[in-house]
């Protein structure tokens, strides 16, 4: 009885729908187009203006000979002249970013390197033991996410002005921004890894237990190898986190720039050279893009910590 | 079970010992600096002493060192209650184009299909795209003269805009004026805090989309199966199912990016220095400027990130709390 009544309906009123489906599928692509467009855009005019020379930086054009003269300009000593002539009496020679990127990738590894071992062991102690504290010190470190970056720098700033290791003050080293950026990174890794962990089935390790191994032998040997994948993920979206990161590396870093803060180097007479600072946007974000697709289906459960599911 | 009481502590006392040392120190040491008068610029004197000399007390406290000045100082200063303007309506503009944004794309990505998949492996790449470089390229963009949104806005918006002005102006009696096609977007102060918050909501957007596409996946397709049956059209099927469904997610993004939003500086010093005229200028663009550019007052810097915190912190419990909560 159901069933006629709807084929009836549909039978009725068939070409009709078939017009309003086709125009359907068709706004249903253009809206598509238009949300690639509004992703892409900034992306791909980044990604010209990069091999443009300066002057075709400075219109809208899209047909244009490209050049990989920026890429030489920001990873050359100053010998590159970016415009023979005029410009060089404007200082526009090139600048060296290679120890920028240098900087970028020590302080992010290093940052790796140091948070995730702690927050994996971490992470396991939180999910897999019942010990007084375990809840309020999860609450805490969820909480911390929340503390504005700029009231960490401040008395870091201070205090690394004052501290020395090996003999020079910390403000303005690697090692100081490496302390600093273990402040954001470090609660997420341990609340990512910790996700991983609870979603471990925990009757492997209860066999463990049973067949006598001790409490660490659990840990390296049974639980760490199943949740390797996961302590990956962790370390990817960890090191996107400090590389990308900016007001520590403003406040803390200094001269010691990173690539972020490098950006702002790529200035001249004429305000911003858009073009050099397009090519070094494009050394900042197309590594990034391969991290970031490989950790594409973790992302969102570790920048909201779980919350969205 | 063998599990033994103190390897807990073994395994998290590494971390917590760092977490602590990052969080809590810098905590209790910028609200101790917010209550002194500390200025790089000159010699600091802190209430709270060590002993220099042998004989001396181990620590002596002047409390009358200690004061709430800079607290006072805070809700006098023009500038300061200024960035608390930029900052709320910033936050607005933002929180709500992201919102609504990410959940456009999400209704739209939603289905299955070959160009939809390739749009969600898409979403994630604004991600990738730090905070500082967004702001520079969306300020090259913008450029008045060879700026491809200027461009984009100018033929896409102005122009429909002031052809159907041109025609509703041939009645008689009527004298619209056309919109301007020159607008400086950085410039101008309603529109450069406007393409801020514009920025914000490129990166933003797609990511709150994938959370809604996240959502929307576990929901059971069967609901708009039935909704369909029932003969209820795309228009409302969103209004009256996809939406409701999502009403908790909505709500938990909508905290989080309200978060984020208040915290905001890495675009203000890449794309509008704060400009024009401090139109731009967040709280912690303003603290930044006050600490460590135009002034080196860290006691003041360090109150005015106090009120920074305790207005995150609002915000931070109502989160924690439904977070805690869902799980």
């Amino acid at each position: 009885m159901m069933t006629t009544t709807i084929a009836d309906h549909r039978s009725k009123d068939l070409p009709m729908s078939r017009i309003r489906q086709d125009i359907g599928r068709v706004g249903e692509t253009a809206l598509l187009l238009l949300v690639i467009a509004f992703i892409m855009l900034p992306i791909y005019w980044l990604a010209m203006t990069s091999f443009k020379t300066p002057e075709k930086a400075y219109t809208t054009e899209i047909i244009f000979p490209p050049t990989l003269k920026n890429y030489e300009i920001i990873f050359s000593d100053g010998s590159v002249v970016v415009n023979e002539g005029t410009d060089r009496e404007r200082g526009e020679v090139g600048r060296n970013m290679a120890p920028n990127v240098v900087n970028s990738v020590v302080v992010s590894g290093a940052t790796v390197l140091i948070a995730i071992p702690l927050a994996t062991i971490a992470a396991y102690a939180f999910s897999r033991y019942n010990f007084f504290g375990n809840r309020a010190l999860l609450i805490w470190i969820l909480t911390t996410q929340f503390i504005p970056a700029i009231v960490v720098a401040i008395p870091f700033f201070t205090l690394f002005r004052t501290v020395q290791f090996f003999g020079e003050p910390l403000l303005g080293t690697r090692w100081g921004l490496i302390i600093v950026n273990m402040s954001i990174v470090l609660p997420y890794a341990i609340w990512m890894i910790k996700g991983f962990v609870d979603a471990l089935p925990g009757e492997i390790e209860q066999a463990a237990y049973v067949d006598g191994a001790n409490d660490f032998q659990v840990l390296f040997f049974v639980s760490l190898p199943l949740i390797r994948p996961g302590i990956l993920v962790a370390s990817v979206f960890a090191f996107i986190m400090s590389w990308n990161e900016f007001l520590f590396a403003l406040i803390i870093g200094r001269e010691m720039r990173t690539m972020q803060v490098a950006l702002m180097t790529t200035s001249g007479m004429r305000g911003v050279l858009w073009e050099q600072m397009a090519a070094a946007g494009m050394v900042v974000m197309v590594p990034i893009f391969f991290l970031a697709l490989f950790i594409r289906k973790n992302v969102v459960e570790g920048l909201t910590m779980g919350a969205v599911k | 079970m063998r599990k033994k009481r103190w390897v807990p502590w073994v395994l998290v006392g590494p971390a917590l010992i760092v977490v602590f040392a990052t969080t809590i120190y810098p905590l209790l040491a910028a609200f101790y600096y917010s209550f002194q008068k500390y200025d790089l610029r000159k010699p600091p004197q802190f209430a709270v002493q060590l002993a220099s000399e042998a004989g001396d007390p181990l620590i002596s406290v002047d409390w009358s060192l200690l004061s709430l000045n800079n607290y006072a100082r805070a809700f006098s200063d023009a500038r300061f209650i200024n960035s608390l303007n930029v900052t709320f309506w910033f936050t607005v503009i933002s929180v709500v184009l992201s919102v609504v944004i990410g959940l456009l794309i999400a209704v739209v990505v939603q289905k299955s299909g070959l160009l939809q998949t390739l749009t969600k492996i898409l979403l994630i790449f604004p991600f990738a795209v730090s905070p500082a470089l967004k702001g520079y390229s969306w300020r090259y963009m913008l450029h008045e003269e060879y700026g491809i949104y200027d461009l984009l806005i100018d033929v896409l918006i102005v122009k429909p805009i002031n052809l159907v002005i041109e025609l509703i102006n041939i009645l008689p009696f009527v004298d619209i004026t056309p919109v301007s096609e020159s607008i400086v977007w950085l410039a101008d102060k309603f529109w450069a805090l406007f393409m801020l918050a514009m920025s914000e909501t490129w990166g933003w957007a797609p990511l709150i989309a994938l959370m809604f596409v996240g959502a929307l996946g576990s929901i059971d397709t069967q609901i708009f199966e039935a909704a369909r049956i029932d003969g209820a059209n795309n228009w409302q099927i969103f209004w009256r199912v996809t939406l409701p469904l999502l009403r908790p997610v909505i709500l938990i993004v909508t905290m989080l990016k309200t978060i984020f939003s208040l915290k905001m500086f890495d675009q203000v010093v890449t794309m509008t220095g704060g400009g024009p005229v401090r139109a731009t200028q967040t709280i912690n663009y303003y603290i930044h400027q006050v600490g460590f550019v135009r002034n080196l007052d860290i006691g003041y810097a360090s109150a005015l990130s106090y009120i920074l915190v305790v207005i995150l912190s609002v915000f931070a419990v109502l989160y924690v709390s439904k977070v805690l909560n869902r799980n």
